[in-house]
């Protein structure tokens, strides 16, 4: 059983708005092993982002505040550490990349500069020795004539190269965690292929942990080896990726399988989509986030919102209900 | 970056070509009679003169012949010496300055440009600063405070507080006193003692080695600069504040965090030069409103800029000296927009590359 090496307990996330405060994540608690891909998955506005945003102390402050919970990271818990401890950690040992690559490069600073940048702070890298490490990360997340396209700004490169390069930034000083967050939904299919590829092979190379945030379970299928679900800012089921898809038992995961598009599907079916919108939660909830959405939902979901509990080796669901029979959980 | 540098100044060609029409047109709503002064120097002393003149220089002709005449004067037949022409150096007499416009202008031009050099710092560097503190601590106590100046600046009219200052540190304290020069320099300065190297009073000063005229020089443009850089910082401050709020939210600035850059470089480096494009832009016009005069600024503390000059022209409608100033504006407008669009492609790569 390889160590675990990130392990978040109880985590709770609020922003302060105009009006008033939205509960975003809910005590949320994950561990990743040491090289193990682990995938989040959930609807827009779930909390996947903002759980990892949390970790890695990006909420902005004001308006977001992390008010519990811990996240320790080598025996030492980062929600903890001042703002100078937790900069050593970013972007060296935990590093991240983004849903948006048009977005997240600097426009105007030339994709050499944004690279050599962690090599320099971390790494303690002369100017030269950066620019030649640099040149190396683009030839080996597969930018062709990477000498020279360091000196060019990110509008010459296109969206999935640009993604590439926010990799090339992400792994340039070795980290022991790769935080994905949807780094191929603003992407067309080949692209989010190949990135998907990258990210895979270097992983084995590099020999790190990816945690992978999205929305897409087909994603996931084909990279994660265990899955998390989150819904309303709580993980609803956490499971290896074959039992997930297995053996759904969650009603949200369930609905989430069931409205994958299905090649086998006959013509003209109807794709399935869960009824209603996800919550956004003003007050933490005392009733199961998910139950205004839920066929199965009884009584008891309305009055107590249930906690994770295993129902399998390895498999955890937060739900009243046993789905396979629609009872209540003995 | 040299192709689009040829492409802006491919551009001033049309740009002055418009300008003098604009002026022109302006010129042609006068009488044949007030416009004279375009060609001759003093006052025509009898009708029978204005209408001479009228028929020497075809003030009475189509506007075509009148343009180019402005354009490129006429030489006169006997005694071969050029008239007119704004090509040549020649805005015309100015009546309420008793001289050429353009001596007018070489007089009063340098005191503003030295104004302008004192100013520019305060007022624009000053002003970005203090924009940028306030959208990095947003919504502290920097920024309240900030805001608060920022409304009561816009809305202070600048002969107000001008008169409030010369009040105060002029008639109470006795600590900046108006004018350009205390009556002791003047006299040193007008003297064969004193070279006008540059023409710009401070610089001079220093060249020749005088630190004591230097001092009074600037202890005269203090209060002028004080007041414009009062009403500027309260612009400067709300467009550089509001452009790097925007920036501070961009993602590329949460990559710089994840990078584990120190917030100082997260500000400084990836996102204060994003915001600064609308500041660019604001500072050109800020520069050339400086060059141009500013008329009640210099009016209320008696400062022999081109600003005040154009002020008495204007009350006396003296409109050929005023058109002339306007003239000379544009100029100045076009040049400096011109090292705006350069300023642009310096500060953003796409513009530059595109």
């Amino acid at each position: 059983m390889p160590d675990t090496i990130l392990d978040v307990q109880g985590l709770e996330t609020v922003f302060k708005t105009p009006d008033g405060t939205i509960h975003a994540v809910n005590g949320v608690s994950f561990n990743l092993k040491e090289g193990e891909t682990l995938g989040v998955v959930g609807e827009s506005g779930c909390g996947k982002s903002v759980t990892m945003l949390s970790v890695l102390g990006l909420i902005p402050n004001p308006p977001g505040k992390v008010i519990a919970g811990s996240a320790k990271f080598a025996g030492r818990d980062l929600l903890k550490m001042s703002n100078d401890e937790i900069r050593q950690v970013r972007g060296a040992q935990i590093s991240m990349i983004f849903q948006d690559p048009m977005t997240s490069l600097n426009p105007v600073l030339t994709i050499g500069r944004q690279l050599e940048e962690p090599l320099m702070l971390h790494l303690g890298m002369s100017k030269k020795q950066a620019s030649e490490r640099a040149a190396e990360l683009l030839s080996m997340v597969g930018i062709p004539n990477a000498k020279e396209r360091l000196k060019d700004y990110p509008h010459q490169y296109s969206g999935g190269m640009r993604q590439r390069v926010m990799i090339a930034m992400a792994l340039s000083c070795s980290p022991q965690i790769l935080i994905a967050d949807e780094p191929t939904t603003a992407l067309d299919v080949t692209i989010q292929a190949q990135i998907m590829d990258l990210v895979k092979r270097l992983r084995q190379e590099l020999g790190m942990a990816v945690i992978w945030i999205t929305h897409d379970l087909g994603v996931v299928a084909g990279l994660a080896q265990r899955v998390i679900v989150m819904y309303g800012g709580f993980i609803i089921e956490e499971a290896q990726v074959h039992e997930l898809y297995a053996n759904p038992t969650h009603p949200y995961t369930i609905g989430l399988l069931g409205s994958l598009p299905r090649l086998d599907a006959k013509e003209r079916t109807r794709l399935y989509s869960i009824e209603g919108l996800p919550p956004v939660l003003y007050q933490k909830p005392n009733a199961c986030p998910f139950a205004p959405r839920c066929k199965w939902a009884m009584e008891r979901c309305w009055k107590e919102n249930p906690a994770l509990e295993p129902v399998a080796p390895e498999h955890r669901v937060a739900c009243w209900v046993d789905t396979k029979t629609g009872r209540p959980r003995s | 970056m040299i192709n689009y540098i040829i492409r802006r100044l491919l551009l001033v060609p049309v740009l002055l070509f418009g300008v003098t029409i604009l002026i022109f047109g302006m010129l042609q709503l006068l009488e044949p009679d007030e416009r004279v002064s375009l060609y001759i120097r003093g006052d025509p002393k009898s009708d029978a003169q204005v209408n001479a003149f009228i028929k020497k220089y075809c003030l009475d002709c189509p506007f075509y012949i009148q343009y180019k005449n402005w354009l490129l004067g006429t030489v006169d037949s006997v005694t071969g010496e050029r008239e007119g022409g704004i090509l040549y150096g020649n805005f015309g007499w100015s009546k309420t300055g008793s001289q050429p416009v353009a001596q007018l202008i070489a007089r009063r031009f340098p005191n503003t440009l030295d104004l302008t050099l004192w100013a520019v710092g305060p007022v624009i560097f000053v002003g970005i600063w203090l924009g940028v503190q306030a959208a990095v601590h947003h919504n502290g106590i920097i920024d309240q405070i900030a805001r608060i100046f920022s409304i009561v600046g816009t809305s202070f009219p600048t002969f107000v507080f001008g008169l409030l200052v010369l009040m105060i540190f002029y008639a109470n304290l006795q600590w900046f006193p108006p004018g350009r020069l205390s009556d002791e320099f003047t006299r040193v300065v007008n003297s064969d003692q004193f070279t006008r190297y540059t023409t710009l009073l401070t610089i001079d000063a220093l060249l020749n080695g005088r630190f004591d005229i230097f001092l009074d020089a600037l202890r005269h443009m203090f209060l002028p600069i004080l007041t414009l850089s009062y009403i500027s910082w309260a612009t400067f401050l709300r467009v550089t504040r509001g452009s790097m709020l925007e920036t501070l939210r961009q993602e590329y600035v949460v990559t710089a965090r994840a990078k584990g850059l120190p917030e100082r470089d997260v500000i400084h480096k990836h996102a204060k030069p994003n915001a600064m494009l609308p500041v660019v832009t604001l500072a050109g016009f800020t520069v050339v409103g400086l060059m141009g005069g500013v008329i009640i600024t210099e009016t209320v503390f008696n400062y022999p800029g081109i600003g005040s000059a154009a002020a008495e022209a204007s009350v006396q409608l003296d409109v050929v000296t005023v058109l002339g100033f306007a003239l000379f504006n544009g100029l100045i407008l076009i040049v400096a927009n011109l090292v705006v669009d350069i300023l642009y492609a310096v500060v953003d790569p796409r513009v530059r590359l595109s």
